[in-house]
C-alpha cells in the first residue's frame, strides 16, 4: 500500500494559490525530494502532509487514512520539521523532549538515546534558548522521530545542520517514508530516490532523480 | 480521561516551569496590582465608612486587567516561539492542551491575588476572610477559562492585544457582577454570600464545559 497518494492537492491563501492541483505517490520506504525556488510552494505541499494545514481542495491519504479527517489518528505516525524549531528556551533539551513524549503517550526513557543519535549528548541539560541554531535545528530533528513515526516530513532540516547534517538526515531517514524540501540538489541526489520539482504551486513532474536532472 | 489529566498537567508544569526559571510575567503583574492600588488609594477619598464599597471595585479593576495580560501571554507566547503548532501536531487531545494552558494561567493569577488581597486589606483597611480569597479563587477559575479560550482565538491575528480585551471582558461581566457581590459581603456589606458564591460556582461549570467543547475547534486549523 502506498503510504501517501495525494491527488489534486489546491492550496489557496485569499486571491493567491500557493499549491496547484499536484498529485503525489509515495511507496513505504520511498524518500522523495522537493526542489524549488522560494515561494514554489514547497513548504505548503509539506504542511500539508504533516496535517498541520488543510488543503483548500483535493484529496489526501496517508497510511490509508483522509489526512483532513483523520488526522489525530495519522499523527502519531508522522514526525514534522517545520522552518520553526519550536522549543520552550527555558527547558534543557531533555526536558522538552521529554515533555513531547508525554503528549506522544511514549517512554521517557528513548530521550537520552535520541538525543545522542542527533549529537546533543553533551548539552542534554543545556536550555534550549542557548543552544546554537544548529543544535536547535538537531533538537527539531530529534523530537520527530523521538516517537519513531513511519513518515518523516522534513522542511529544510539541513540548515544549520554543518558539516554532518547530510549524514545524521541518511541515519534518521533509514527505513522510513521521508518527503524532504531542500534547495541543495547535491543532498536530495544523495538522500532521495525521487524528485518532484515546483514551481508557482505547479509540479513540474516527479520522478527518479535521474530523470529530473534530464 | 487519564491520558488528558495527564496531558494537562504536563503542559501546566511546564509553562509554570518556564515562568519560574524565566520570571517573565508574575513580578511584572504583582508589580501592576500593586500600582493600582496605590493609585485607587490617591484616587478616592477613602475612610472607614466607604472602604467596604470603593475596595470591590478596585479588586475587581485590578484582577480583571492583570489577567487580560497574564491569559494573552499564555498563548502568544506559544505562538511566538511556533512551539503551540508542534503541540497541536501531537495525537495529545487539544482540549487537554487548553486546560494545561489555562490551569497554569489561573495559578499565575493566583500567584498574582496573593499579593493583592493582603495589599489591599493593608491600603483599604478591609477585612482578608477566607469567604473573600473563596470568592476570588471561584471567579478565578472561570475567568481563566474564557480568558484563555478567547486568548487562543485571538494569538494569530495581529491585532490580538486590541480584541482580547474586546471579546473577554463581555464574557466576565457575570463573574464580576456574582464576585463582586460576594466580596461586598466577605467585606462587612449586605446580601446573601451563599447565594452569590453558587452563581459563581455556576458560571465555573457552564463556562468550563463549553470552552472545552469550543478548545478543539479554537486549537485546530
Amino acid at each position: 500500500m502506498s503510504t501517501i497518494v495525494a491527488n489534486q492537492l489546491t492550496q489557496r491563501f485569499g486571491s493567491e494559490l500557493a499549491l496547484d492541483s499536484v498529485d503525489l505517490v509515495l511507496d513505504a520506504g520511498e524518500h522523495l525530494a522537493v526542489l524549488g525556488e522560494n515561494g514554489a510552494g514547497k513548504t505548503t505541499l509539506l504542511r500539508i502532509l504533516a496535517t498541520a494545514s488543510r488543503p483548500s481542495s483535493g484529496q489526501l491519504l496517508i497510511f490509508g487514512l483522509d489526512a483532513t479527517r483523520d488526522r489525530g489518528r495519522l499523527r502519531s505516525r508522522i514526525g514534522f520539521v517545520s522552518h520553526s524549531p519550536g522549543h520552550y528556551p527555558a527547558l534543557s533539551a531533555t526536558e522538552n523532549l521529554e515533555f513531547f513524549c508525554t503528549l506522544q503517550g511514549v517512554d521517557r526513557g528513548r530521550v537520552a538515546d535520541t538525543l545522542r543519535l542527533v549529537g546533543l549528548g553533551e548539552v542534554a541539560f543545556r536550555p534550549a534558548g542557548l543552544l546554537s541554531r544548529g543544535m536547535q535545528q538537531r533538537l527539531a530533528i530529534a523530537r520527530a522521530i523521538l516517537h519513531d513515526p513511519r513518515l518523516l516530513v522534513l522542511d529544510e532540516p539541513d540548515a544549520s545542520l554543518g558539516s554532518d547534517g547530510a549524514d545524521l538526515l541518511a541515519q534518521v531517514m533509514r527505513g522510513k517514508t521521508a518527503v524532504l524540501a531542500t534547495h541543495d540538489q547535491a543532498l536530495a541526489n544523495r538522500l532521495c530516490q525521487r524528485t518532484m520539482v515546483l514551481r508557482k504551486g505547479r509540479s513540474l513532474g516527479a520522478g527518479t532523480r535521474l530523470r529530473v536532472v534530464r | 480521561m487519564i491520558r488528558s489529566a495527564v496531558v494537562a498537567l504536563a503542559v501546566a508544569r511546564k509553562d509554570l516551569t518556564s515562568e519560574w526559571r524565566t520570571r517573565e510575567l508574575v513580578p511584572a503583574l504583582g508589580q501592576f496590582v500593586i500600582l493600582a492600588l496605590v493609585i485607587a488609594n490617591f484616587g478616592f477619598q477613602i475612610d472607614s465608612r466607604n472602604a467596604a464599597t470603593i475596595a470591590p471595585g478596585v479588586l475587581w479593576l485590578a484582577l480583571v486587567f492583570a489577567g487580560l495580560v497574564a491569559f494573552g501571554r499564555a498563548f502568544a507566547a506559544e505562538r511566538e516561539q511556533s512551539s503551540l503548532e508542534a503541540m497541536l501536531l501531537t495525537p495529545a487531545p487539544a482540549a487537554a492542551i487548553f486546560a494545561g494552558k489555562a490551569l497554569a494561567a489561573a495559578l499565575l493569577l493566583v500567584v498574582c491575588e496573593a499579593v493583592l488581597l493582603p495589599a489591599l486589606s493593608l491600603f483599604f483597611g478591609t477585612p482578608l476572610s477566607l469567604p473573600l480569597v473563596a470568592a476570588v479563587l471561584l471567579a478565578t477559575v472561570g475567568m481563566a477559562a474564557l480568558g484563555c479560550l478567547f486568548a487562543a482565538m485571538v494569538a494569530r491575528v495581529r491585532a490580538r492585544e486590541v480584541l482580547l480585551p474586546l471579546l473577554t471582558l463581555p464574557l466576565w461581566i457575570p463573574f464580576i457582577v456574582a464576585g463582586g457581590q460576594a466580596v461586598q459581603v466577605a467585606m462587612g456589606a449586605g446580601g446573601s454570600y451563599n447565594q452569590a458564591l453558587g452563581l459563581l460556582l455556576d458560571f465555573d461549570i457552564l463556562f468550563l464545559v463549553l470552552t472545552t467543547l469550543a478548545a478543539r475547534f479554537v486549537l485546530d486549523d
